[in-house]
């Protein structure tokens, strides 16, 4: 979808942010965009009106190309909410749990794929909820069962001021041994009704 | 407590009038349920969905926050899902995306999403058989504490069972509904 919006008057809108939030004006953490503009237009072109978006608690500039109107968004942001935006008009749901966006944007999906119409769902997340669990069980569903959702990882290399990849370690192989059996009995008890008293 | 309730005069079970109320559920447009033991047999909820149709069942991996913010999800985009959690021990895996999110998502979107999200709980019982103590908790209390939006309802007797299911699916937001699993006979 085409908003309109160039790499100028992103970085203009969070600039008048930054204004009001050094004049003390919102009351409420901001976690301002920058330095992606152009990459969140080019994704944002294949964005459609009906598709869905999921973000973070840094989500200014993905709200304004998913054509929430400027004023709409910068009175949610002076009421203090910017850390999980919310438009219902845009199909815009944000949240400020690492990760846990992404259920939310899977069930989204679900009901899409459900609901035949064609829609999909952007879900936007940082490069720490990417080593998540629960992403790794979002994702590995979405592709099995074949669902409308794409998770566009946001990697700046950091979680706060942790580094994602120093905390995570070095080597990625998943050290695991497995082995198959058939059980010889049911998940629990005998299999026979037992009464006790 | 009682097995057995009473509905204008006449006598029911708790197992009969949780399959009532599922199955009436079933018949709602757009209402689907999800969880283990859902689409197949396998915990001691399953019975109660047997007059639900098959398609309206979906069996689900072990993930409970998965499924959690997956019925939040769903519910957004105009379904009515029944979260299906068999035991307290089970929720606290989930208790992220239903504090977090089916909880708060009313009040950090300024009522501009209100998820509906049926949520079935069962509080075990102890006695004659032990679940032992990862198993055993009824959380109850301690989640109603941390509830700002999100309704609370103990099926503490049979004859209660259809109507608070009703009033759940009629509700604006969503409901946790305990069930207790010494009356599951």
């Amino acid at each position: 979808m085409d908003t309109g919006h160039t790499v100028e008057t992103l970085k203009a809108f969070e600039a008048d942010i930054v204004a009001k939030f050094n004049a003390g004006k919102i009351k409420a953490p901001v976690h301002l965009g920058g330095g992606n503009e152009q990459t969140l237009i080019d994704i944002f072109d294949n964005i459609k009106e009906n598709d869905w978006v999921g973000g973070t608690w840094r989500s200014h500039l993905h709200c304004l190309l998913k054509g929430v109107p400027p004023e709409e968004l910068k009175a949610a942001i002076l009421e203090g909410r910017s850390i999980a935006l919310c438009f219902p008009q845009q199909r815009v749901i944000c949240s400020a749990m690492v990760g846990g966006i992404v259920p939310v944007a899977l069930g989204l999906a679900w009901a899409a794929k459900r609901d035949g119409k064609g829609d999909k769902v952007y879900c936007f997340i940082g490069d720490m909820a990417a080593m998540s669990g629960i992403v790794h069980e979002c994702t590995r569903y979405a592709r099995g069962h074949d669902l409308p959702l794409v998770v566009i990882v946001e990697d700046n290399g950091k979680s706060v001021a942790t580094d994602t990849k120093a905390v995570w370690g070095g080597n990625h192989d998943i050290n695991v041994r497995r082995y198959h059996y058939e059980l010889s009995y049911p998940h629990v008890g005998s299999g026979r009704w037992v009464h006790m008293q | 407590m009682s097995l057995y309730g009473s509905l204008f005069g006449r006598t029911v079970s708790y197992n009969g009038e949780l399959s009532r109320a599922m199955t009436w559920l079933g018949q709602q447009e757009r209402v689907m349920f999800f969880g283990q033991g859902v689409g197949c047999e396998g915990t001691a909820l399953s019975s109660s969905l047997t007059g639900v149709p098959i398609d309206k069942r979906i069996e689900m991996p072990v993930a409970e926050e998965m499924q959690m913010g997956m019925c939040i999800g769903m519910s957004l985009n105009g379904y009515v899902p029944v979260c299906i959690i068999p035991r307290w021990n089970f929720m606290l895996r989930a208790a992220d995306q239903l504090v977090n999110h089916l909880d708060r998502i009313p009040l950090y979107s300024s009522g501009g999403y209100w998820p509906k999200v049926i949520i079935r709980v069962a509080a075990p019982s102890s006695h004659p058989f032990n679940p032992q103590s990862q198993h055993d908790a009824d959380f109850t209390e301690a989640f109603r504490r941390m509830f700002r939006t999100t309704a609370l309802v103990r099926l503490i007797d049979a004859g209660m069972i259809v109507s608070a299911y009703q009033n759940a699916f009629e509700a604006k937001g969503s409901t946790v509904l305990v069930e207790y699993a010494k009356e599951y006979r």
